[in-house]
């Protein structure tokens, strides 16, 4: 027995050097910081060099500190808004892009609405706080609106709208993804259905009400679960778009996380941190897949 | 659904005006940030810098782009991203064919061990990592250099997975009775696999570029060095000492604009050349999940 699976151990060799440098990639980029950070978090590190084992003092530091606290809500609260207005924005892309009949215009609209999340942060980011300064395209047109003595806004440093910003332009990037998912289940959606409901007599509303929305559910239910896994992972728009003005109201975890482990040197409770959000993470996803009675036939 | 114009399969009468009217809307809430994002690129700073609603020339310059190449000096994170992006995707191809390769191997020993161990890592997230491969890099003095940029996210174990569902699409025995002529196992691969996989590595690389193309967190980690700088990490950077009412000398809005031009350029050629392949990637990237 041992010989013959020897003799094909043998056989493949060739086979299993093919696979050595990704094992090797995988074990190196992969698995070894994974542990690297376990271990990290819970050791202090200490003035002349080396580090000590600390048990769960990090952690306990973390959850008592009020600044990860902050960034917590923070990640929530934009992460939450951002999903729902992106769900609803993209759901409308699709339905209105079902109705368009000329190949031309649906064309033209897709692409538009898709664009977006193709573009890179720094790109997003530095559009949407360009037209909203003082001499942006928004504070433009609020001066069409109310005459000649409008002062302008200066949008990206009032704290009171930073996390409204975040989240309608986080949606703006994000909708046409969505909206491409669910055009994929609703060009999959049965024809013969609309047909007999014409037969009934059903209007088109009622179509899309009674068919389209329902027929969809599933994808709905792919995407929801999709977003709730990187709610607390948003860190690009918030790196790109933040600042000192406005950085109480939307400076998320992991933003937090790379300033106090990458920039401030403080591995164990940036480490210890990182690992709260991998588990919180966990467990928002299992809790929402319970919610939504998500089976895994879709994984 | 062509031509039935007495049955219900069109809005009527207010709905459909504000079914026109909710289309038009989204597609200006959409197509105007961008439009204006072209006029201001290619009017003069002095243009830019007034007020107003920018949805038209006043006067077209294109004196912007020529502030970013010469005093911001784009070429060089431009051609920074363009290197670490096509090595590291083109690598990235040819290594998650390799190991999809070797994973549809039927009767090979330890073939459920070396799935599993690929499946695993798609679990470890890589942003929750980052102050441990951050400390990885500096061990391997990767810290601002192209091999780090190009290494740290090399092979993913989703493109491996892709790679593996367009092989088992092959007739197995196609294999075994080439394997029986004596094929090595690099014959058989590039003759009888690779032809039919072709959409497949499309797909992974026209997503991992845009991925690479538009990554953030790893160059903000891993590059300090300007010289170095790829070019999200040099817009955000433009974008800043625009920001700070200290900074020395602000980028003038129309030259913001351009460099955002430059660097969505090459993105949108590709959605041009290869959208059927993108669209295809997002939706097996949902069902991944």
């Amino acid at each position: 027995m041992k010989g013959r699976q020897w003799q094909k151990v043998k056989r493949y060799r060739q086979i299993y050097l093919l696979m050595i440098p990704v094992l090797i990639y995988f074990l190196v980029f992969s698995y070894y910081p994974l542990i690297l950070g376990i271990v990290k978090s819970f050791q202090k590190v200490k003035l002349l060099g080396g580090s000590q084992f600390v048990g769960f003092a990090n952690y306990i530091e973390i959850l008592g500190d009020s600044q990860y606290r902050q960034a917590f809500v923070n990640s929530l609260l934009v992460g939450s808004g951002t999903f729902v207005l992106q769900f609803v924005w993209g759901l409308l892309i699709a339905v209105l892009l079902n109705e368009i009949r000329n190949k031309v215009y649906k064309s033209l609209f897709q692409t538009v609405t898709y664009i977006p999340y193709l573009l890179s942060w720094s790109v997003v980011g530095g559009l949407w706080i360009t037209i909203l300064s003082p001499a942006g395209m928004v504070n433009g047109f609020l001066e069409l609106l109310q005459g000649a003595d409008y002062s302008p806004v200066v949008f990206m440093s009032e704290a009171s709208f930073a996390r409204m910003i975040m989240i309608f332009t986080g949606a703006w990037k994000g909708a046409g993804y969505f909206a491409a998912l669910f055009m994929a289940a609703i060009v999959g959606i049965d024809g013969s259905l609309y047909e007999s409901a014409r037969m009934d007599g059903a209007t088109r509303m009622q179509q899309i009400c009674h068919i389209t929305l329902p027929m969809i559910k599933p994808t709905m239910k792919v995407v929801t679960v999709l977003s709730i896994m990187g709610i607390l992972r948003n860190f690009d728009q918030i790196f790109v778009m933040m600042n000192a003005a406005i950085s109480d109201k939307v400076k998320n975890l992991l933003v937090l996380i790379y300033e106090e482990g990458i920039i401030q040197f403080n591995v164990g409770t940036a480490t210890a941190a990182a690992t709260i959000v991998l588990l919180a993470t966990l467990l928002i996803t299992s809790l929402v897949k319970k919610l939504l009675k998500y089976e895994d036939i879709y994984a | 659904m062509k031509k039935r114009s007495k049955t219900n399969n069109r809005l009527r009468g207010g709905r459909a005006v504000l079914f026109v009217c909710l289309t038009a809307a989204v597609f200006l809430l959409m197509f105007l940030p961008m439009w204006n994002v072209l006029v201001v690129a290619t009017s003069t700073a002095l243009d830019a810098s007034q007020s107003g609603v920018k949805l038209w020339w006043n006067s077209f310059s294109l004196e912007g782009f020529e502030y970013v190449f010469q005093v911001t000096k784009m070429g060089i994170p431009f051609l920074n991203s363009l290197f670490v992006t096509t090595a590291g995707t083109v690598i990235q191809v040819i290594l998650a064919s390799l190991a999809g390769y070797v994973l549809i191997q039927k009767d090979l020993p330890f073939r459920g061990f070396l799935s599993s161990f690929i499946m695993i890592t798609m679990m470890i997230p890589g942003d929750l990592t980052l102050i441990s491969v951050y400390q990885l890099n500096k061990q391997l003095s990767l810290l601002n250099s192209y091999e780090g940029l190009i290494l740290n996210g090399l092979i993913s174990g989703f493109s491996i997975l892709m790679m593996r569902n367009y092989f088992e699409t092959v007739p197995y025995s196609l294999a075994e009775s080439a394997r029986m002529d004596g094929a090595g196992e690099l014959r058989i691969f590039s003759g009888v696999y690779l032809p039919v996989s072709l959409p497949g590595m499309a797909t992974i690389f026209f997503m991992e570029y845009v991925a690479r193309w538009n990554s953030i967190m790893l160059p903000a980690t891993l590059i300090t060095d300007e010289s170095k700088y790829t070019l999200p990490l040099m817009l955000k950077q433009m974008i800043l000492s625009v920001d700070s009412t200290s900074g020395t000398m602000a980028v003038p809005d129309n030259a913001i604009m351009a460099a955002i031009i430059v660097s969505t350029v090459p993105l949108l050629l590709i959605y041009i050349f290869a959208q059927r392949f993108l669209l295809e990637g997002i939706q097996m990237g949902a069902v991944k999940e």
